[in-house]
């Protein structure tokens, strides 16, 4: 398997937490950066990509992809693998739960990218996500807030089939 | 997919000079936002002031599109860099804030942070908030109307479009297909209450995906390029389609929500953070930075040079001059239309009676005839052969067409505040409503009567609403709690309304001609027992005038004064007469005609000649107008009163149903006889 970039804001804390977990979890070659001091210079290099995507607000990118998408548009992705993890809370923002994941599984898409690390709906409640795709999520959600029980067994499956699904 | 860098306006795409004006702007207003809070600590002023920061995007995105003169804004109390984008500079702003003469919002009368600029179109606007959303629909008629070729913006926070008022406007505009923009800013919060607490949908503006001809757009108010694409394209299509938008803007509020709030109460450190992390100004100082669209240097020359220029603002608005409080009594109510055919509201015509009902018809029919920038609406008023419950309006619509003359929404909020806002587009036009159906029902309208009475004074007599509010008025027709009360007592309160209540078909006309061709407000109450009765029957010049606060003696007397006006003016009249043929008692009878101004002089006149005083009207006794002019008489007159001053009229109770209860409430022709012989025989 190609080296994998793990990107994560390095000052989250829950959004970290996930990530340190993914890299245990890791057999392969993994190399973390910091979404908040990145770079395309530091972004382009790799073939497989995990991103943490959590939402902010009522359906937004987190400050720190949201202020990367400019230069993010001006690349082509083509041939490249991307996982996204987010956090989101499927009670008190229902309405977009887990919106940036989609947000940005779409703009990567766009630009040539394959998203990888689909997961099932199941087990969550919520009225809408523009992360859901037919009766998937575009990526592995978590809700710290209301199932934090449940985030072991959900990344420890996801980094599983990440296994898989990258090359 | 529309990438960031398709749109008009983005970090790279954007032109540098703008750019960094933009960024000028921003730190203007938030250098400003920061340093509010010090004056109130010195003591200097700015008691009222609720931060922006956190909605810097969008704020700069409203002024940005607003073109003055052209377009109306109605910014809220939190609007700092939406007036400071739009071109206010820094030193009116401050001026505001420590409430100096030279504020250009209502030299001082209005509270801080409440910014306008009147000869821009960017308007004085209530503390209620969100009430001026009715205004902007009103302006928006009024736009759509005369092809004025621009949009109204109306601007504000989430919780306020929990409002009623805020639906009325947005159904109407709606319906109307007006062009107008409604900026939600929603910062999750209305003081401490987190917008869940609101209204059930996380975005407020979903709660009116239902409606017609309505766009909404969403956008991120933190950020400048996605709310200038917002705002832009939101313009477009509003001036395009000639219907209503919304923008949801999705704030922060870094910041409490005023200085007399404390967030950290109810707000905690992890939340306060995560806002701040989003700083809307930080970060687009990052992305000038980041992107290479600035350097340092260059910001930092900026924010030097924003820093010397609120310096210098506030070394000037310091001694710039307090407001003289000599001028309290400026711009109350605007001066009247001076009539100068019948300056002393009487006449000598001796045509076929008409009756008032007929009076009123014709008048506003030859003023409307008169005057092009007449407009009349209420509820009822216009279908086919209705003109109206009881038809005063009949055929108008036939004759001035759907656009000057038609129907309102049953809601009498909407009504009052849509001719506020109609009255904004151009002092010359001149509005004529239907308050409600009947004067019972005017009370769901208080909040927009109430702001509205007090606009002129404070815009320091910028803005006058030139409106008739007519309502159908008091009882004896049986109509109980809902058709047959008074609410003139209620109302006089309000400094800025006049009000009028003729009893006579000739005095309705002149009145009624002198209210819409003056400026401010008059409250024109018709007692509807008397439209078609042939008591108030009387000729009436076509072009009669009765100027405000002129009473009508309608019989001289040396006995005894007595003063009425409306219904009880028939009464008091038969009384009188009957008082005459059985005790050989002159009574002179006054017909005030207008409450407000009231004719101080023909009273005192009048009370010298007589020194015996019964005050008449059909409201209630208790909080009636007959409570002031008695303190009055006792005040100016006190020596030439021969017994106490005596009042009639109804019970402290509301009007029943049942024609034996109205009966033992209202005055009728037995009470005031009564009390006019108790009062000879004192």
């Amino acid at each position: 398997m190609n080296t994998t970039a793990l990107i994560y804001s390095f000052k989250s804390n829950k959004s970290a937490q996930v990530a340190e977990k993914i890299k245990e979890l890791w057999n392969g070659e993994i190399i973390l950066l910091d979404a908040d001091d990145l770079t395309v210079e530091k972004f382009m290099p790799f073939k497989n990509y995990i991103l943490s995507v959590p939402t902010w607000f009522d359906g937004e990118l987190p400050k720190s992809w949201d202020e990367f998408v400019p230069a993010l548009e001006d690349l082509n992705l083509k041939g490249k693998l991307f996982a996204i993890y987010g956090n989101g809370d499927q009670v008190n923002y229902s309405e977009n739960f887990a919106d940036a994941v989609g947000i940005m599984a779409d703009l990567l898409e766009f630009l040539g990218g394959k998203i990888v690390g689909y997961t099932s709906l199941e087990g969550y409640s919520f009225e809408k996500s523009k992360a859901q795709r037919g009766s998937q999520f575009c990526g592995l959600v978590l809700d710290f807030e209301n199932q934090a029980k449940q985030n072991n067994e959900r990344i420890v499956r996801w980094v599983e089939q990440l296994k898989k699904e990258f090359q | 997919m529309k990438l960031r860098k398709d749109l008009k306006y983005g970090i790279k795409q954007t032109d540098k000079e703008l750019l960094l004006n933009w960024y000028k702007l921003m730190r203007l207003g938030r250098t400003i936002d920061d340093r509010a809070p010090n004056y109130l600590k010195q003591s200097i002023g700015w008691s009222y002031h609720a931060p922006y920061a956190g909605h810097d995007g969008i704020q700069l995105a409203i002024g940005q599109v607003f073109e003055k003169q052209k377009d109306h804004l109605y910014p809220y109390y939190r609007d700092m860099l939406t007036v400071i984008s739009a071109g206010m500079t820094a030193e009116e702003i401050i001026l505001n804030g420590i409430s100096k003469a030279t504020d250009p919002s209502s030299g001082g009368r209005h509270m801080s942070n409440h910014f306008a600029k009147p000869e821009w179109n960017i308007h004085n606007v209530s503390s209620c908030t969100g009430n001026h959303a009715q205004h902007a629909v009103g302006t928006a008629r009024a736009m759509k109307y005369y092809k004025g070729g621009g949009v109204v913006i109306s601007s504000q926070g989430e919780s306020s479009v929990s409002e009623g008022y805020v639906y009325e406007a947005i159904n109407g505009s709606s319906s109307e297909q007006l062009p107008v923009i409604f900026v939600f800013q929603d910062n999750g919060y209305g003081i401490s209450v987190p917008k869940k607490e609101q209204t059930a949908n996380r975005k407020v503006a979903d709660n009116f995906s239902g409606f017609k001809n309505l766009r909404i757009f969403y956008c991120n108010g933190k950020d400048v390029f996605d709310s200038m694409n917002v705002m832009y394209e939101a313009k477009q299509w509003v001036l395009e389609n000639q219907k209503p938008a919304i923008v949801h803007a999705n704030c922060v509020r870094i910041h409490s929500h005023s200085n007399s709030d404390r967030h950290e109460l109810y707000r905690d450190q992890a939340e306060l953070t995560y806002v701040a992390e989003y700083d809307p100004l930080a970060k687009y100082r990052r992305m000038l930075l980041r992107y290479e669209r600035a350097t340092e240097e260059e910001l930092t020359a900026i924010d030097e040079e924003v820093k010397a220029i609120v310096k210098e603002a506030h070394k000037r608005a310091l001694v710039a001059p307090d407001p003289d409080p000599k001028s309290i009594f400026d711009f109350v109510t605007p001066e009247p239309y001076v009539s100068t055919t019948y300056p002393t509201g009487l006449h000598s015509y001796n045509g076929t009676p008409l009756k008032l009902v007929e009076a009123l018809n014709q008048t506003l029919r030859a003023e409307f005839r008169r005057n092009p920038d007449t407009f009349l609406w209420g509820q009822d008023v216009a279908n086919k052969d209705k003109g109206g419950v009881f038809n005063v309006t009949k055929n108008m619509q036939k004759e001035f067409g759907r656009e000057r003359v038609f129907n309102a929404p049953i809601a009498e909020d909407y009504i009052v505040g849509t001719a506020n806002g109609m009255s904004r587009y151009s002092d010359t036009i001149r509005v004529v409503i239907e308050g409600a159906e009947f004067a019972d029902y005017f009370w769901p309208a208080m909040e927009q009567l109430v702001d509205t009475s007090h606009d002129y004074w404070r815009s320091n007599g910028k803005f006058s609403p030139n409106i008739t509010i007519r309502l159908a008025s008091g009882g004896y027709i049986g109509g109980g709690l809902y058709h047959s009360q008074n609410i003139e007592g209620a109302l006089i309160t309000l400094p800025g309304i006049r009000i009028v209540y003729p009893s006579f078909a000739d005095d309705a006309a002149g009145l009624l001609r002198t209210a819409i061709r003056s400026r401010g407000i008059t409250l024109f109450l018709e007692p509807k027992a008397l439209y078609n009765d042939p008591k108030a029957a009387t000729p009436v010049p076509d072009d009669f005038e009765v100027p405000f606060g002129v009473a009508r003696i309608r019989r001289p007397g040396t006995d005894l004064t007595v003063l009425t006006y409306g219904n009880t003016t028939h009464l008091c009249l038969d009384a009188a007469q009957q008082l005459e043929q059985q005790y050989q008692v002159s009574a002179e009878v006054i017909d005030l005609r207008s409450l407000m101004p009231l004719d101080y002089n023909t009273i005192l006149q009048s009370v010298k000649k007589t020194g015996k005083v019964v005050i008449v009207h059909e409201d209630k006794v208790i909080g009636g107008v007959g409570g002031e002019i008695a303190a009055f008489i006792i005040e100016n007159a006190f020596e030439y009163l021969d017994a106490p001053i005596m009042r009639v009229g109804s019970t402290f109770t509301p009007v029943g149903f049942n024609p034996i209860l109205e009966k033992a409430i209202l005055p009728d022709t037995e009470k005031i006889f009564n009390k006019m012989l108790e009062l000879w025989k004192y």
